[in-house]
């Protein structure tokens, strides 16, 4: 995992606004973002779509309730350490 | 003393270099401010011209300024004034790790505090003052004596008070069994040095339900529970102790005492909630609420150890409440809810002998809209109260059966009832009405213009009936929220601002995660909102929010309908029978008395 991504707490959110025609395909652009960037537990948060195109958040979880978080553990354990 | 030279790199912006120097002057340095729009070279001429030891130059415009500073730096380099001055560099558009790469000797962004330039000018580190903002816990009851201002609400409620009185006086519970067994065998001090739990768990399995009795017989968990591992607590360990080093907190009040602004957590890992908590209260949260799953309040018992919970909701554990409590801020206000459930006798123990300093209790709400069968909520409502007033545990009497569509009139009916019986038990309770945009007010349209007059009615409802601390949850706005970030932070914010207009004590906030459903709530999306509370508490200050005349109207349409409901109440002549017959909220209104705890009360021994 890279360094910077072992120091999010629990969730990464990308927003940004599309050009394209409908939410659908918004929140298809920006699902395939977050997969393309490598993150599996990804979703919608928010989308709102007007003629120009669609404003959406998306969002990964790094790190869901009861993982273990790189943020806390040590170097030694493999950890970001702190 | 430093000559420090002040030079806006930009057409006309200069108010945050005028603010610097004049704390630079006040600091007994000379200061030169030079006018808006010069170029470059006349900039780097004037620092040589009056052998300036400091250049503070900003910024504000964003265009171009990578290639202007730059420009700058080189400039500066060929003229010779790097060998006699050092430059720093602010501004709205100036970003510190753009200044460091550009070579400048300091970077200050958006925020920048005039301590922070002196330090630079004075060559001295910069270190924040971990108690710039000190807070202390506020006992929010304080103050308040209960008084009736009605008193036709009064007699009656001190009629039904006498009927919950008489009618527990001889019965008892699985839930009050165990909570007696926490109050008397458990010695808070011997187990946290280790010592055990004394003879509590001789007993306490054979009143416990399934889950937690084949934990204590055979050590099985709870099948969505882990325990954390020996390197995760460790890692809790250092990471709390760097976090608290560097901890610092905000206020959000902006010139006012109140409210006073509590959010919850309960992602169901206690090293998640512990990070999240942080985040709060760093960001000004005053106090924090634990939620606990919701399979935890249809269980009889708590389980024990130190859990992590793959679900919504953080496990009752001693060493889970331990953890948590042990990680709090000196002022954070801690509430352990305990409004509903087979445990909320034992919650108010255990919460109270590990340190919380509020609770939750309510035996309408608890009964009609959380699952909980009515007669066994009202005997261990009734301890629980007992033991809040024992231990010293103001709780707030939340009316969260409104959101299933019970009547404003009908759920504050049920909460003065708990209230009043809670006064005469010796008890300091809170009330708690929402901040909402509830069924009832959907259906008949009393927000069709603002979510202001029904919300400030209800307040001026209560505040006409008895003297008696009020905090709006839970959270402000429910309802109002959508899953969009900025929406959700401004509904709060704005709820926020009512509530502080009407005076009241406390808030519970949401998350801008709120509305949405898809994952738990993340660390910024509690931030969002803490941050729009006090940008709103900014906006406010002591200025007024003014209801419409149908406040007014809204407010005595209350106070009849809780009027009425207790007239029936007192009818019936059994309060237990009166919350099976939706006296308090019927099932048409979406009111369901619950069946967890059906038939398990008894009569004392």
């Amino acid at each position: 995992m890279d360094k910077a991504l072992e120091r999010v707490m629990d969730a990464l959110d990308v927003e940004t606004f599309f050009v394209c025609g409908s939410e659908e395909a918004g929140r298809n652009y920006m699902l395939g973002l977050l997969k393309g960037f490598g993150f599996k537990d990804v979703d919608i948060v928010f989308a709102q779509y007007e003629g120009p195109g669609v404003r959406v958040r998306g969002r990964a979880y790094v790190y869901r309730p009861a993982d273990r978080y790189r943020w806390l553990l040590t170097e030694a354990d493999g950890g970001a350490g702190r | 003393m430093s000559r420090v030279l002040l030079a806006p790199l930009d057409p006309v912006h200069d108010i945050g270099l005028k603010m610097i120097a004049r704390g630079l002057e006040e600091a007994g340095h000379e200061t030169v401010l030079l006018p808006p729009d010069l170029t470059p070279e006349e900039i780097v001429s004037q620092a040589l011209v009056k052998e300036a030891q400091t250049l503070l130059i900003s910024r504000t415009l964003g265009y171009g300024v990578a290639e202007l500073l730059a420009r700058f730096i080189d400039l500066a380099d060929a003229a010779g004034l790097r060998e006699k001055a050092r430059i720093g560099i602010g501004g709205m558009a100036v970003r510190r790790e753009l200044a460091a790469e550009l070579g400048f000797d300091a970077g200050f962004g958006p925020g920048t505090t005039v301590e922070e330039v002196a330090c630079f000018v004075e060559r001295r580190e910069y270190v924040p003052d971990p108690t710039r903002t000190h807070k202390e816990k506020a006992d929010m009851t304080a103050g308040y004596d209960y008084g009736y201002r009605h008193p036709g609400i009064a007699a009656k409620l001190a009629g039904i008070s006498a009927l919950i009185m008489d009618w527990v006086k001889d019965k008892t519970s699985p839930g009050v069994e165990r909570a007696r067994l926490r109050d008397e065998l458990w010695d808070v001090k011997r187990w946290r040095s280790r010592e055990g739990n004394g003879a509590l768990f001789d007993h306490y399995p054979a009143l416990c339900g399934d889950v937690p009795r084949k934990f204590y017989e055979s050590g099985e968990l709870h099948p969505k529970t882990r325990r954390f591992t020996k390197d995760e607590v460790t890692g809790l360990e250092n990471y709390l102790a760097e976090a608290k080093a560097r901890m610092s907190v905000l206020k959000l009040q902006h010139t006012r005492r109140r409210p006073l602004v509590f959010n919850q957590y309960g992602t169901g890992c206690p090293f998640m909630d512990i990070g999240h908590i942080l985040a709060s209260e760093a960001w000004g949260a005053d106090g924090v609420v634990h939620f606990d799953p919701s399979w935890g309040a249809r269980t009889e018992g708590f389980l024990d150890g130190f859990l992590t919970h793959q679900e919504d909701g953080t496990v009752i554990t001693a060493a889970n409440l331990n953890r948590i409590g042990a990680g709090l801020e000196k002022s954070t206000l801690w509430q352990v809810r305990a409004h509903r459930g087979l445990n909320t006798p034992e919650t108010v123990v255990l919460a109270a002998k590990l340190g919380a300093d509020l609770t939750k209790i309510n035996i309408c709400y608890g009964s009609l809209g959380a699952g909980t069968d009515p007669e066994r909520l009202t005997v261990d409502g009734y301890h629980a109260i007992l033991y809040a007033k024992k231990y010293n545990l103001p709780f707030d009497v939340v009316t969260n059966e409104e959101l299933a569509g019970v009547p404003a009139h009908k759920a504050f009916a049920g909460m003065l009832i708990v209230a009043d019986l809670a006064v005469r038990l010796g008890a300091r309770p809170i009330l708690q009405p929402l901040f909402a945009y509830s069924p009832e007010v959907m259906i008949h349209g009393l927000m069709e213009d603002n979510y202001i007059d029904f919300n400030a009615a209800k307040v001026q409802a209560l505040r006409g009936i008895v003297n008696a601390p009020i905090w709006p949850g839970a959270p402000i706005g429910f309802l109002t929220h959508t899953e969009d970030r900025v929406q959700s932070a401004m509904a709060t914010a704005l709820h926020a601002c009512l509530a502080a207009a009407l005076e009241v004590d406390a808030i519970s906030i949401a998350s801008t995660d709120e509305a949405y459903s898809g994952g738990p709530i993340s660390a910024p999306a509690k931030v969002d909102t803490l941050r729009a509370v006090q940008e709103c508490f900014r906006f406010l200050g002591q200025a007024a929010i003014t209801p419409t005349a149908k406040a007014d109207d809204y407010a005595a349409a209350i106070t009849d309908g809780i009027e009425r409901v207790l007239d029936e109440v007192l009818r019936t002549g059994d309060f237990v029978a009166a919350l099976h017959a939706g006296v308090l909220g019927s099932r048409e209104e979406g009111a369901y008395p619950g069946r967890a705890g059906k038939d398990t009360v008894r009569t004392a021994k």
